[in-house]
């Protein structure tokens, strides 16, 4: 059974292993290792292409995870006084959101914005002061951060609600005893406690968005971001700069992983 | 009181307001978007021009194979999962001590949330020209072909969402009552046969989320068939892609869209009607 394990460890971690060695290639060939350098990640990190992708991303992920944080902690909070049918639809509405695949929502989303803003541009055009050009709506960073927002804020609101599920009722009565404000007894007694949820809600948000692929192909409109960017790569064959961004990707994530993992883990302990 | 019930309900409407905003505008109205599309008719230049025609899910047909590849794969990969993950799921919940299991428990899950697209294209990598194939033929075996196959989708299946099964089952193995164990092994029931009539039963939540998990997630899988099937084993979401980004079929991708998820909606209440029924069997019985 320990053999079986290590197997199945070794299953998940040879082919991340594979990659991470392959991007220290000093060969040009992605599939011959010729000693070890780091000359691809030179590389890499001076593409003007890669760095753009990079930074899209990152300017996406951020605020789907801010975004996310913000709407789904307030969401959880509300809906834990709402009852009835109304409970029923939210609840039915995050289970949507959290199982719907990707590609569904990544078409629906780009087929629906495109048709209104088709709608709503020449309407904006009749309507706006003469002279002054108006706004053109168009596919970009806010369609694949709503798009993002709607699958990563689902995910805190059940992270943060099951926090609250697992809360000492006592406190916040305690609180109210004693004759702090709803504002202080939140701020003091709820909010540290849902803290570490929100945190990991937070890493999780992000490190979804900056993995995602399906959903912003089709809703990033003219912007690339870094796994569309290393999809096309690969598409044009597998070079040793796509392995250093892959690993840097990799590292990326487990760097937040492990930092969600330690506040949840903080979360359990307490 | 009846003035802070007042105020608290304005204030539970105005925090949910934002909530209700993206799921209105980022779900609810693309969803009937699509739905009301599928029905259209093809504008000249692709995209969508007005009309009501069956004529889309008429055609469905000619996407046969794609439904066929994802209706066969799909469960079969959920199998293949389960049975991979749950002799580890074992292992970890039942026979490691608690000092690492935590440890164990996170490595396994990390992976799950780590890029899809660089885990899967390493695999294009080990399946590749260069990479098992070339070992093959050290030892002998010349003109194995790997890459583009059935079995190499099903490997990319088990190996992204593996960590996704494991996790249901860990956690119902966890939680099970270890005297329950004890006790059926006094009763002088065989290691086997307390697996059999007591540990399997008491998992049985934690293989259906983790089942139900891969299987809805596998339906929409674009990324491992494009990777790893190469243009001959593809799925539905692969049939999407070139629908909408080559020919621009919109009202035809439309209605493959509205296809797929009444398949899914379907498959999934059937499947947790099933468990219920079962499970609420299982529990009058004790």
């Amino acid at each position: 059974m320990r053999i079986y394990a290590i197997a199945v460890f070794l299953f998940l971690y040879i082919p991340i292993g594979i990659i991470v060695l392959f991007s220290f290639n000093a060969g040009r060939h992605a599939s011959e290792l010729r000693g070890l350098s780091f000359q691809w990640y030179g590389k890499a990190l001076s593409n003007p292409f890669v760095i753009d992708a990079f930074v899209t991303s990152l300017i996406i992920a951020l605020s789907v995870a801010v975004l996310s944080s913000l709407l789904g902690t307030t969401a959880a909070l509300a809906l834990q006084r709402l009852k009835g049918p109304l409970r029923t639809f939210f609840d039915g509405m995050i289970y949507v959101s959290v199982m719907i695949p990707g590609i569904v929502i990544g078409i629906a989303t780009l087929v629906a914005l495109v048709t209104v803003f088709d709608f709503l541009n020449p309407l904006l055009a009749t309507v706006w002061p003469e002279g002054v050009k108006p706004p053109k709506l168009s596919m970009g960073y806010a369609s694949v951060i709503a798009a993002h927002t709607l699958f990563t804020m689902s995910l805190v609101i059940v992270l943060v609600r099951a926090r609250i599920a697992g809360m000492d009722r006592a406190l916040i009565e305690a609180s109210m005893d004693l004759y702090a404000t709803p504002w202080r007894t939140f701020y003091q007694v709820t909010l540290p406690q849902i803290f570490p949820a929100i945190l990991a809600g937070f890493l999780l948000s992000f490190t979804f968005s900056f993995d995602d692929f399906i959903i912003s192909f089709f809703v990033a409109g003219p912007n690339t971001t870094l796994p569309v960017y290393i999809f096309s790569s690969i598409r044009r064959g597998i070079t040793p700069e796509v392995n250093a961004i892959g690993t840097m990707v990799l590292a990326a994530s487990l760097i937040l992983l492990m930092t969600a993992q330690y506040a949840l883990h903080r979360r359990a302990k307490r | 009181m009846r003035d802070q019930s007042k105020s608290g309900n304005w204030l539970t409407a105005a925090l949910l307001a934002p909530t209700s905003l993206w799921f209105l505008f980022m779900l609810i109205l693309p969803l009937i978007v699509i739905f009301v599309f599928s029905f259209g008719e093809r504008a000249a230049a692709g995209g969508y021009a007005g009309g009501f025609t069956l004529e889309h899910y008429a055609n469905l047909s000619s996407r046969l194979k794609a439904f066929q590849n994802t209706m066969t794969i799909a469960p079969l990969g959920t199998l293949v999962c389960l049975l991979v993950a749950y002799p580890l799921a074992y292992f970890l919940a039942l026979r490691v001590s608690s000092k690492f299991k935590l440890i164990l428990l996170v490595l396994v899950i990390v992976p799950f949330w780590t890029s899809l697209l660089v885990r899967t294209y390493a695999w294009i990598f080990i399946l590749g020209g260069r990479g098992i194939p070339t070992l093959l033929e050290f030892i002998g075996f010349e003109g194995v072909r790997l890459i583009n196959t059935q079995g190499a989708v099903l490997i990319g299946i088990v190996y992204g969402y593996l960590p996704l099964m494991v996790f249901p089952i860990f956690v119902s193995l966890e939680k099970l009552d270890k005297n329950l164990l004890e006790a059926s092994g006094d009763l002088g029931a065989s290691p086997f046969k307390t697996f059999w009539q007591v540990t399997l039963p008491l998992s049985m939540p934690g293989i259906a989320t983790g089942c139900m998990l891969v299987f809805i997630l596998l339906m929409g899988e674009f990324l491992i068939p494009a990777f790893l099937g190469g243009g001959k084993v593809y799925f539905v979401g692969n049939a999407l892609v070139d629908l909408f980004l080559q020919s621009r079929n919109w009202p035809f991708g439309a209605a493959i869209s509205v296809t797929l998820v009444a398949i899914m909606l379907i498959t999934v209440t059937f499947y947790m009607r099933m468990f219920n029924s079962k499970s609420g069997r299982d529990e009058s019985l004790m």
